[in-house]
């Protein structure tokens, strides 16, 4: 017992001399942290991304390759270093995985480290992000346990070929019959010139997703296709199951039934649609209003037209009231793994401060010179191609997780070349007026644990099953109460209850 | 011996049932083919079925040309090798004693063996069991989880169980023991299951990405489907916000051609396994 | 040479007569010990509320809770059907199909078209469901060979993938495109070991080729055709995620949700270590439950022709 204690004390008494001596050399310990790579090259210790962070941020940062697959075997791999007591020391978490972390005391309380250790962090998320982050604590204590994602914008809308419209004679239509009389236009009079009746009007991806923008005329509040919770009749109500939504999906329905959706809308993947989108033959998509140069870029290389791209200014059904859904809230960026060591503590604190510093934030998005970015004699930096089995993954992106329009137009600008100006100009202005089109909801932010014992209401299993067949025909419209009958009585209740508990301890 | 005309009819008919059932079980290698010597463009507007369109070996050449994917491949060649062999062994080994009814645990081993089949291990104390093995980021890892599986065992089993007794107690006469008359006899005469066993070995194998996936996070000890994933992922469009490279090739086209990458060897072994399918190979070995 | 390991004493004499059968099963028990059992014996978890980070010993233990909420879900009994009903097409149906493939091939006469028959048969399996599932979606699409054909016939365009009564036959379909040549293996390698001398003895009393085929081949192909079909039912409802998470469509989900991507939702999107186990632990039983009663069932209508 005494040995135990003494040698415990000993450790203690080296950790605190360690610890000054790292103070006094501001010197911090190396930090692992996982965040999600596309396929970029590990971050290793004396590598070109490391230098470049401890440089930038006086912290060594390291990161193993793993795998993202869409966050699955990402979060797979993360669980099994978890069980196996190597849990990274900073990390995005995945599919609401922070929740039983926070329970079991394995994440650190940032309550008080943030506004002493992270100021610019902490100045950088507005108030009201951060009353919802402490809502979302599982343990009920109102602590903050993550940092979240920050989108001061609605990021996607209907996205239309200007020039077919040109080409038509069309205005950009204002009303939903203007906007049903254009795609009827797009069908029959041949707006790509290519004299085949090759054209699809609009359409979207399987699960009724990505055409968001046919849903929010009658105020449906839905994110890249996943309805989102809102005030319906005063209460907070998951939008798939409002009377807007089966107004909504008739119409839809009616569409589809005119041919003026593709056929095979609900059958799409992202590859078959983005497909159809840059073969040219797509009239109107929904998307990132940030991203239409690729599209622009894409639909001329396959056929040489230079495509003008343009968001609709959101449109409202009669009786509603449309806007693209806005999400302020983003998703949880990165969790801090618990731990008493005052100089890992120091050190991760100095790195989130530095990510949410505006006046690093073009180092952190252009990265490593010559290896990411090229700077010209004036000093102005810009991207690299993308080159994968040559370039480490960039662990930081404050332009797209602390996202304004500004940070947004900044980083375009970065990747603006001669060459690409007429299609990257095109999203800076699309990207201009999203604010303005954006519609904020008031299930903001509400986080996954509503679900927890409810896959198939979290994975939306339902409303897929029903939205599809009611757009397609398969059902008629009245089927749309037996969903909202079963959904209730499948979780939906317990789950509305929840998100209604949540937004009561939100506004108060 | 002549054979009648109804005879070859009904072999005729056969052979061309199967003649087309292959040539529809080509399509999807057709199909993966053409993408992968596809242009980019051609791709994302889905216009490749069987033919490729926009002819280009760019895929392919970023594909063999990465250094990296044949240190990967020979990793994989070796574990596959050597898995095969131990896999034989232990299969062989403990098939034996259970195909004999007088092996009297025979029944309850067999019973605990496919129980090994039923009953699967939850993921997390999988891992943390083997890796408690000490074989995390041990390219062995690569080999000892696979070599002995139930499936496998107890087809090798029902072939040993067919055996002539008369063949293995003749060789017993001459006092060969157990071991020799396995070794001598039954093994010598079963160039069929031991071919087959090694294809499906072999196969697993080769093909495995769940394993290392797990139990290697060093990218230098990555064996080929590893590799060629992370290869595809490499090749693949980012979100948004980036300087499109302007590469012949995207996620599409690389993942055909590292597909087809990943089976040529397959393929390649596959008429040197089939020597041993031929008619009788078994037992005209015995009599010979 | 029969059967001397009565229990009792007789083990003993077993052991010493036969020692060498049990020096040799020994590695393959130790294996199986190590790498299977200890690993399965976690799945005590089914019976906790799991959590990686407390492990195990850390993690409390709720009992039958997992149970219980998974015979209470909502879809429990859709999803037990539609499995019930898709283990039974893979099972049973289309169980003779590599059975009749192999001895189709092995009809064929010429060795160079055999040869390439087969391996054109195996290629399927070396390819994903991703790749296979693909091209099912591309088949039958707007595009595709079949609403090319009901295009020639005048007929307008029809995408069975989103319709539910279609989703079983191309199930059923694309297993035997992608699997049954793969299956055919064990078959041939059985053929292969048969004495030749039996064909050429039946060939002079003048039976034909398909009667050879009948009254032969097939007799002798019923040990491996039985170890095969006992190996199979085990995993009855282990269908594997991948196929029908290639082929569904939510408009499908009324008959192609199975325990497999329901547990995929419920477990890899939730991490719900120990509800998925339970899940398994559930589809496990009842597989040991049919190879328990088809193993009797063996034994007592062919000598030793069970796996014990």
């Amino acid at each position: 017992m005494t040995k135990k204690l003494v040698s415990m004390m000993l450790a203690v008494m080296l950790l605190a001399g360690l610890t000054v001596s790292f103070a006094a050399a501001e010197d911090y310990p190396d930090l692992e942290i996982w965040s999600n790579n596309n396929g970029y090259l590990a971050v290793e210790k004396g590598g070109a991304l490391y230098n470049f962070y401890k440089e930038l941020t006086g912290v060594g940062i390291t990161q193993p390759y793993i795998e993202w697959n869409g966050g699955t075997t990402y979060q797979e791999q993360l669980n099994l270093r978890i069980a196996a007591n190597e849990m990274p020391d900073m990390f995005i978490p995945v599919n609401g995985m922070e929740t039983d972390l926070i329970r079991a005391g394995a994440i650190l309380d940032l309550t008080d480290l943030l506004p002493e250790k992270a100021p610019h962090l902490y100045a950088a998320i507005p108030e009201a992000v951060w009353d919802v982050v402490k809502a979302n604590d599982p343990t009920g204590q109102g602590r903050i346990y993550y940092i979240p994602g920050v989108l001061t914008f609605a990021r996607s809308g209907g996205i239309i070929r200007q020039d077919w419209l040109d080409a038509l004679n069309m205005e950009m239509p204002k009303t939903q019959e203007e906007f049903v009389e254009v795609l009827r236009a797009f069908r029959d009079k041949d707006p790509n010139g290519n004299g085949q009746a090759d054209e699809i009007p609009t359409g979207g991806r399987a699960e009724a997703r990505w055409m968001d923008y046919l849903f929010s005329m009658y105020g449906v509040a839905s994110w890249e296709g996943y309805p989102q919770w809102d005030l319906y009749n005063g209460e907070l109500t998951y939008s798939a199951v409002t009377p807007n939504m089966k107004e909504a999906l008739a119409w839809i329905a009616s569409l589809y039934a005119e041919g003026l959706l593709d056929p095979e809308t609900l059958l799409n993947d992202k590859a078959a649609w983005d497909g159809k989108i840059n073969s040219g033959r797509v009239g109107v998509y929904h998307h990132w209003a940030q991203a239409s140069y690729e599209y622009a870029e894409s639909i001329k290389d396959a056929t040489g037209t230079e495509a003008k791209l343009v968001v609709i200014p959101p449109i409202s059904a009669e009786g509603y009231e449309g806007g693209y859904t806005q999400l302020q809230v983003g998703s949880v960026q990165f969790v801090v793994t618990n731990t008493r060591d005052e100089s890992k503590i120091n050190a991760v604190m100095r790195v989130l401060d530095c990510y949410g510093n505006d006046e690093m934030r073009e180092q952190f998005v252009l990265g490593v010179p010559g290896m990411h970015c090229t700077y010209d004699e004036n000093g102005k930096g810009s991207r690299l191609p993308v080159d994968m089995q040559h370039q480490e993954n960039m662990i930081f992106h404050p332009d797209e997780t602390l996202a304004s329009i500004e940070s947004t137009t900044d980083s375009l600008n970065m990747i603006r070349s001669e060459d690409t100006a007429w299609a990257v100009d095109q999203s800076i202005e699309n990207l201009s007026h999203m604010v303005e089109y954006g519609r904020p909801i008031a299930g903001d932010g509400v986080p996954n644990s509503i679900y927890s014992d409810y896959p198939d209401i979290q994975n939306r299993i339902l409303y897929a099953q029903y939205a599809s067949k009611i757009i397609t025909g398969e059902y008629p419209i009245d089927k749309f109460d037996e969903f909202v009958e079963k959904w209730y009585a499948s979780g939906g209740n317990a789950v509305t209850e929840r998100a209604r508990e949540w937004y009561r301890k939100v506004s108060e | 011996m002549k054979e009648s005309r109804s005879d070859a009819a009904f072999s005729a008919v056969m052979t061309g049932i199967m003649i087309v059932f292959a040539l529809i079980a080509l399509i999807p290698l057709l199909n993966i083919l053409s993408l992968s010597l596809s242009s980019k463009v051609a791709v994302e507007m889905n216009s490749v079925n069987l033919l490729p369109v926009g002819t280009t070996l760019d895929s392919w050449k970023f594909i063999a040309g990465n250094g990296d994917i044949w240190r990967s491949f020979a990793i994989t060649l070796f574990s596959t090798a050597a898995g095969v062999v131990l896999a034989v062994i232990l299969n062989a080994l403990m098939a034996y004693p259970l195909s004999k009814t007088y092996f009297a645990p025979g029944k309850i081993i067999m019973m605990l063996v496919v129980g090994t089949m039923i009953f699967k291990a939850p993921i997390v104390p999988y891992f943390l069991t083997v890796r408690g093995y000490g074989l995390y980021n041990n390219v062995l890892v690569l080999i000892v989880p696979h070599i002995l599986s139930a499936y496998n065992m107890a087809i090798m089993r029902t072939f040993f169980k067919q055996f002539p007794a008369e063949v293995e107690e003749a060789a017993c006469i001459d006092g060969c023991g157990m071991f020799g008359t396995l070794m001598k006899i039954v093994l010598p005469s079963s160039k069929a299951v031991l071919a087959t066993e090694s294809l499906f070995y072999g196969l697993t194998i080769w093909n495995q990405f769940q394993h290392p996936m797990m139990f290697i996070s060093k990218v230098e000890l990555y064996p080929l489907q590893l590799k060629i994933r992370q290869l595809i992922n490499a090749g693949g469009d980012l979100s948004s916000m980036v300087v499109r490279a302007n590469v012949n090739y995207n996620e599409t086209t690389l993942g055909a051609a590292a597909v087809v990458f990943a089976i040529i060897p397959i393929i390649a072994i596959y008429p040197w396994v089939q020597k041993y399918f031929a008619k009788g190979a078994m037992l005209g070995s015995v009599k010979g | 040479m029969k059967k001397s390991g009565t229990p009792g004493g007789g083990l003993a004499l077993n052991v010493r007569k036969y020692w060498p059968l049990y020096v040799m099963v020994l590695p393959g028990l130790v294996y199986l010990i190590m790498f299977r059992y200890i690993p399965i014996f976690g799945s005590v978890i089914a019976f906790q509320d799991y959590s990686v980070f407390l492990g195990i010993s850390g993690s409390p233990f709720v009992g039958l809770k997992n149970f219980i909420r998974l015979f209470n879900s909502f879809d429990f009994g859709t999803i037990f059907s539609n499995t019930v009903i898709l283990g039974l097409i893979k099972t049973v149906l289309l169980f003779p199909v590599p059975v009749a493939m192999a001895l189709m091939i092995n009809e064929i006469r010429s060795s160079w078209i055999k040869k390439s028959v087969q391996t054109a048969v195996y290629i399927p399996h070396f390819l994903s469901w991703v790749i296979v599932g693909g091209l099912v979606f591309d088949i039958l699409g707007v595009g595709g060979l079949f609403n090319n054909i009901r295009a020639a016939m005048g007929l307008g365009v029809m995408l069975p993938m989103q319709k539910e009564s279609w989703f079983r036959p191309i199930f059923a379909f694309s297993s035997v495109w992608k699997e049954s040549g793969w299956g055919t293996v064990v078959y041939l390698a059985a053929l292969s070991g048969m004495d030749p001398s039996i064909y050429e003895s039946a060939s002079i009393d003048g039976a034909s080729r398909a009667q050879r085929l009948t009254r032969i081949t097939l007799p002798l192909l019923v040990p491996t055709i039985l170890t095969m079909f006992l190996l199979n039912i085990g995993g009855f409802l282990d269908l594997g995620f991948e196929q029908v998470y290639n082929l569904q469509t939510p408009m499908t989900y009324n008959v192609s949700d199975i325990f497999d991507t329901y547990v995929y939702r419920a477990g890899i999107l939730q991490a719900q270590y120990s509800y998925t186990t339970a899940v398994g632990l559930f589809q496990s039983v009842i597989g040991l439950v049919l190879v328990v009663t088809f193993n009797k069932l063996a034994n007592k209508f062919t000598e030793d022709g069970g796996l014990w």
